[in-house]
């Protein structure tokens, strides 16, 4: 089996991408069980610092793992493998560290992390790159065909890989949108938010992915139940991208947002204990998602939790 | 005041005042803010600690014997109070530890978190 790989991306900062991951890759290794690995090709590292908390991002930047790593080894002309740059241990949850305790593996969070350098990588490159007459265009390409290459050995390993791309489309974010199998849009019940998603909506749909509504997940997050946004998420759904995929609306939660503040490396929580009222949403995520990797991929999925 | 026309401007002053000490005297936290905005030095009362005392505040000022003067004769509720509530454990994480062994916990993640995100430029 080969994982599918996601991309978590919508030009409209502020929608919940980051958390939008991490909640994903939760809900995944906890009910399905599943192999989960979160590559962050965000400099803001958000989804990185939220799995591995910053003192963590910091120690896998100077063991030499990361996507400001991946990016160097691009950048010298060495053979594409992002193995070397994984950490191998992003759970949190303390369910699936004490599976994993007791040998029975049941889901699992590996992480790809980003870090700020990331961006000074990437400056860095583009300025060598257009420098020798090369263009934005030319640069993503090569740059998706490096990655491709330096992600194929994973995908054997892996049952879903999430892209965290971040808010814009350098060429490293569309060299990510590039290799993506699916694509999930987080994005907000307001106006807009609205419009970003249409406008990344018809950009990905324009340069990467013709075939988009099929591939296609959007997520409402962060929804205030007010009449208002009860009228753009029916419009969404009902008009403006109804022949999408719609995962469950995400309520507003503080808890979750405090939650994502990992305390420490060796810092657990229960599912429950991080989702607290949303723990159901989570739930109906995975799932819905889930069902969407089946249509995509052909592969069914059992629950091993509840 | 527009039932009271007859006060003398040092009378109003002194209901507001009046009003200001009760609210002082009965809500440790702003309590704790005005005398922060004002400059000065907040002492801990033990009942309000819990409410008012800012763990990462304290780990900032690098004295770890003051650190552990605040938290460390707390109550353990209390202490599993200012934990949980400045995102320094979870449940989890303090299951089966006595109070010294979590103040010791608060100590050094409230620490790393501070050096983690204070600007080194200021």
């Amino acid at each position: 089996m080969v994982a599918l790989t996601a991309a978590i991306a919508n030009l409209k900062g502020g929608v919940g991408k980051s958390t939008t991951t991490v909640m994903l890759a939760d809900g995944l290794a906890y009910y399905y069980g599943m192999n989960v690995l979160v590559i962050d090709l965000d400099p803001q590292a958000n989804s990185s610092q939220m799995l591995l908390t910053e003192q963590g991002v910091q120690a896998a930047s100077d063991q030499g793992k990361g996507t400001h790593h991946l990016l160097a080894s691009f950048m010298e002309g060495k053979p594409p493998s992002a193995a070397p740059f994984v950490m191998p241990n992003a759970v949190t949850l303390e369910e699936l560290r004490l599976a994993e305790e007791h040998d029975e593996r049941k889901g699992w969070i590996s992480s790809l992390p980003a870090h700020p350098q990331l961006r000074l990588r990437e400056l860095s490159l583009e300025e060598e790159w257009y420098g020798k007459s090369g263009t934005p265009t030319t640069l993503a390409d090569a740059l998706a065909k490096h990655f491709q290459a330096a992600f194929e050995p994973l995908l054997p390993i892996y049952d879903v890989i999430l892209l965290d791309c971040p808010p814009h489309l350098s060429p490293l974010a569309r060299a990510g949108l590039a290799l993506a199998d699916a694509y999930i849009t987080p994005t907000i019940a307001d106006s807009v938010s609205t419009w970003g998603t249409k406008q990344f909506s018809d950009w990905v749909g324009k340069f990467v992915a013709p075939d988009l509504p099929s591939r296609n997940f959007v997520l409402i997050t962060r929804f205030r139940d007010t009449k208002y946004a009860r009228q753009v998420a029916s419009d969404l759904r009902e008009i403006y991208l109804k022949d999408r995929w719609f995962g469950p609306t995400i309520p507003e939660s503080i808890h979750v947002l405090n939650a994502m503040d990992r305390p420490a490396l060796d810092s657990y929580n229960t599912l429950r204990g991080k989702y607290a009222g949303v723990t159901g949403d989570v739930r109906r995520l995975a799932e819905r998602f889930t069902d969407f990797m089946t249509q995509r991929t052909g592969v069914t999925w059992q629950k091993v939790r509840d | 005041m527009a039932e009271s026309p007859g006060l003398t401007p040092v009378e109003y002053i002194d209901r507001f005042f009046d009003e200001l000490r009760a609210e002082v005297r009965a809500n440790p936290a702003l309590a704790a803010r005005l005398v922060k905005a004002l400059g000065g030095n907040v002492v801990f009362d033990n009942e309000a600690k819990a409410d008012v005392a800012n763990p990462y505040s304290l780990a900032a000022e690098g004295d770890r014997a003051r650190f552990f003067s605040v938290f460390g004769t707390m109550k353990l509720g209390d202490i599993k109070k200012v934990l949980k509530e400045n995102n320094l454990a979870t449940r989890v994480d303090m299951t089966g530890k006595n109070a010294d062994q979590l103040v010791d916990m608060m100590y050094t993640r409230a620490s790393r978190k501070v050096q983690e995100r204070k600007s080194s430029i200021y």
